[in-house]
């Protein structure tokens, strides 16, 4: 498996078949010599570090951001047109944004 | 230092790798695992060119029309396997002594 | 059988849909400047978008992505970021004209100036939006942009001589006003190619579940569709080129391009040009909204659908409830609509290699296309038209500022 193309920045989908973003990060856990894939990260100061590494360490600093969703490898289900996984993404840091924009934005207008 | 435990595979691509002696050796442009059980290993890195003009040109050879008025090199990819690594600094990887093409 | 309705709504779909606030702006421009030289800037563009709808949907049956998010996963973030900022603003100005064309046509209908339609309008369509299903809005704005078939309707009616209207068809030089033909030139290639154009058929294929059984669907709606959709714009431009250019008139005002039905079809063909005008402005300003929304969640992986109800999918919603209102600002700012409009064409054909390089290495790619990757036909020719567009844009854009137009 190619990590780069077939894991970082495709979409994740969460247990229920909702898009939660995109992979924004693949961590690796050391053990000497190898090396295994441990988790996938969305989200927060990981994705600002694919932009620009600096901007990463200016909105942690300031907190401008949210945390980075860590979804454990073992609950990745399948990698393939998406990468399912075995989380409900309404729980986790990575819909921060979209519950606020629908609790204080798009909720309030009638009709949504 | 302690021992590192965590890499992030997207901090690892696109970075400069160097051999043993310093010299460029290459861009790290993919890493791949293997299943192994229930865990995935990392089983080898893809290095590809260094230079701005060479990556320029892999990258227009991916567009045939290019290819086909000659516009584009198909760029050199070698695989390294993971435990040739010296991941010590991870911004800075390097390639441990035994070095061959 | 259904396949067969489905390419035969899709022609329509192509067809209605075609012409907006930039395709007859431009269209009657060079009618009224060139007279019918103009022709093959129009066969070029409809020819170059024909082969970009096909891509683009044959890259959502078979791959199941969307061009966003396809270019996303292919490319990473950060180059992504060029094509999303880029074709976000000139989409973003080309929904001003859009809204700015339907806030003229309701000028004309009630006398009341455009820029306080522009925001009454926004509310409109974002209603529509609001409230509407992806079907209901691509295809009911469509098909009730078949008005605009009255264009056609006129351009017999005026009676040019064919022989003329094809010699167009073959590219000449101008003999007169170069820095203007070539400026035209351009806008008219800007509007035909726009990339919101396929970044919205991309979505509906995915939205409407395409898969590999529809590749045949595909090609015949995306390349009839978009044929007979340019025949609309070269209408127009004949009835530009006979009805304005031996008189001498020049197109500066939108009222001038009324005249184009007004001339040969009278009282009725004054009103058909509004309902013309705001129909399919309407339906472009709808696409384009959606399709800003759609690049932006698509290329994040946010929830999207338009078939998801607004609390589904917030971001999403939001990026369109935003873009509307402030696209109608520009208007109610005062902004010539017609200068705008033929000036986001400009720059839609400038950027056109950003969208269009990316997209064709992902065509080419069989991790996405299998065995379906481009034909060396497709590949050739819309790189060759968007280089040409962009590298006269290059050079156009710039006299043409200086110039003062």
């Amino acid at each position: 498996m190619r990590i780069g193309s077939e894991v970082l920045d495709q979409q994740a989908v969460d247990a229920d078949g909702r898009l939660m973003g995109k992979v924004d990060g693949v961590a690796l856990r050391l053990d000497g010599d190898t090396a295994e894939i441990s988790a996938v990260l969305l989200g927060g100061a990981t994705m600002l570090w694919r932009i620009s590494p600096r901007l990463a360490r200016w909105a942690e600093r300031r907190r401008w951001t949210t945390a980075t969703t860590r979804i454990a490898w073992s609950k990745v289900r399948k990698i393939g047109v998406d990468v399912k996984v075995d989380v409900d993404a309404e729980r986790t840091p990575a819909f921060r944004w979209e519950r606020w924009v629908r609790d204080r934005i798009i909720g309030r207008i009638p009709g949504a | 230092m302690s021992p590192l435990t965590e890499i992030r595979v997207e901090r690892l691509l696109g970075r400069l790798l160097v051999d043993a002696q310093g010299t460029a050796f290459g861009r790290i442009a993919e890493v791949e695992a293997e299943p192994r059980g229930d865990a995935y290993v990392v089983t080898a890195v893809l290095v590809g060119p260094e230079g701005r003009p060479a990556r320029t040109l892999a990258f227009l050879h991916q567009l045939p029309t290019l290819r086909a008025v000659g516009i584009g090199r198909k760029p050199r990819v070698r695989r390294v396997p993971w435990s040739w690594l010296d991941l010590t600094d991870p911004a800075h990887p390097r390639l441990r002594e035994k070095v061959s093409e | 059988m259904g396949k067969l309705l489905e390419v035969a709504l899709g022609i329509v779909t192509g067809i209605g849909g075609f012409l907006e606030a930039g395709s007859l702006a431009t269209a009657a421009q060079a009618g009224a400047g060139f007279g019918f030289q103009l022709v093959w800037a129009i066969v070029l563009g409809s020819i170059c978008i024909a082969f970009l709808t096909e891509m683009a949907g044959r890259l959502a049956a078979v791959s199941h992505h969307t061009m966003p998010d396809a270019m996303r996963e292919r490319f990473g973030l950060r180059f992504f970021l060029v094509p999303l900022i880029t074709v976000g603003l000139v989409s973003f100005l080309v929904l001003a004209s859009e809204i700015g064309g339907v806030s003229l046509a309701l000028q004309f209908a009630t006398g009341v100036p455009a820029r306080w339609w522009a925001l009454p309008v926004a509310v409109a369509l974002w209603l529509l939006l609001w409230k509407g299903t992806f079907s209901v809005v691509e295809k009911g704005a469509s098909l009730l942009g078949l008005v605009t078939l009255t264009f056609v309707v006129a351009a017999f009616r005026l009676g040019p001589e064919p022989r003329e209207v094809l010699a167009g068809i073959l590219p000449s030089l101008p003999s007169h006003e170069p820095a203007k033909y070539w400026f035209t030139a351009v806008s008219i290639l800007g509007a035909s190619v726009s990339p919101y154009l396929f970044y919205f058929y991309s979505a509906g294929a995915v939205e409407d579940g395409w898969d590999e059984s529809y590749l045949m669907v595909n090609r015949l709606t995306a390349g009839l569709g978009m044929t007979f959709g340019g025949c609309v714009a070269v209408a127009a431009l004949v009835c530009a080129a006979v009805v304005l250019q031996p008189r001498g008139i020049g197109v500066d005002q939108y009222d001038q391009v009324a005249l184009l039905l007004s001339t040969p079809l009278g009282r009725a063909g004054f009103w058909l040009f509004v309902a013309s005008l705001g129909i399919a402005c309407a339906g472009a300003a709808l696409q384009i909204a959606l399709q800003i929304a759609y690049l932006t969640a698509q290329g994040f992986g946010w929830p999207w659908s338009e078939n998801l109800y607004p609390r589904q999918a917030a971001r999403f919603s939001l990026v369109y409830t935003l873009a509307l209102p402030l696209a109608a600002l520009l208007i109610l700012a005062g902004m010539d609509v017609l200068k705008l409009t033929i000036m986001s064409m400009a720059l839609t054909a400038l950027s056109l290699p950003v969208t269009v390089v990316p997209l064709l290495v992902l065509m080419n790619d069989p991790l996405y296309l299998g065995d379906h990757t481009n034909g060396w036909i497709s590949n050739a020719a819309v790189l060759v038209v968007s280089a040409i567009a962009c590298l006269v844009a290059l050079v156009a854009i710039p006299l043409q500022i200086l110039g003062g137009s």
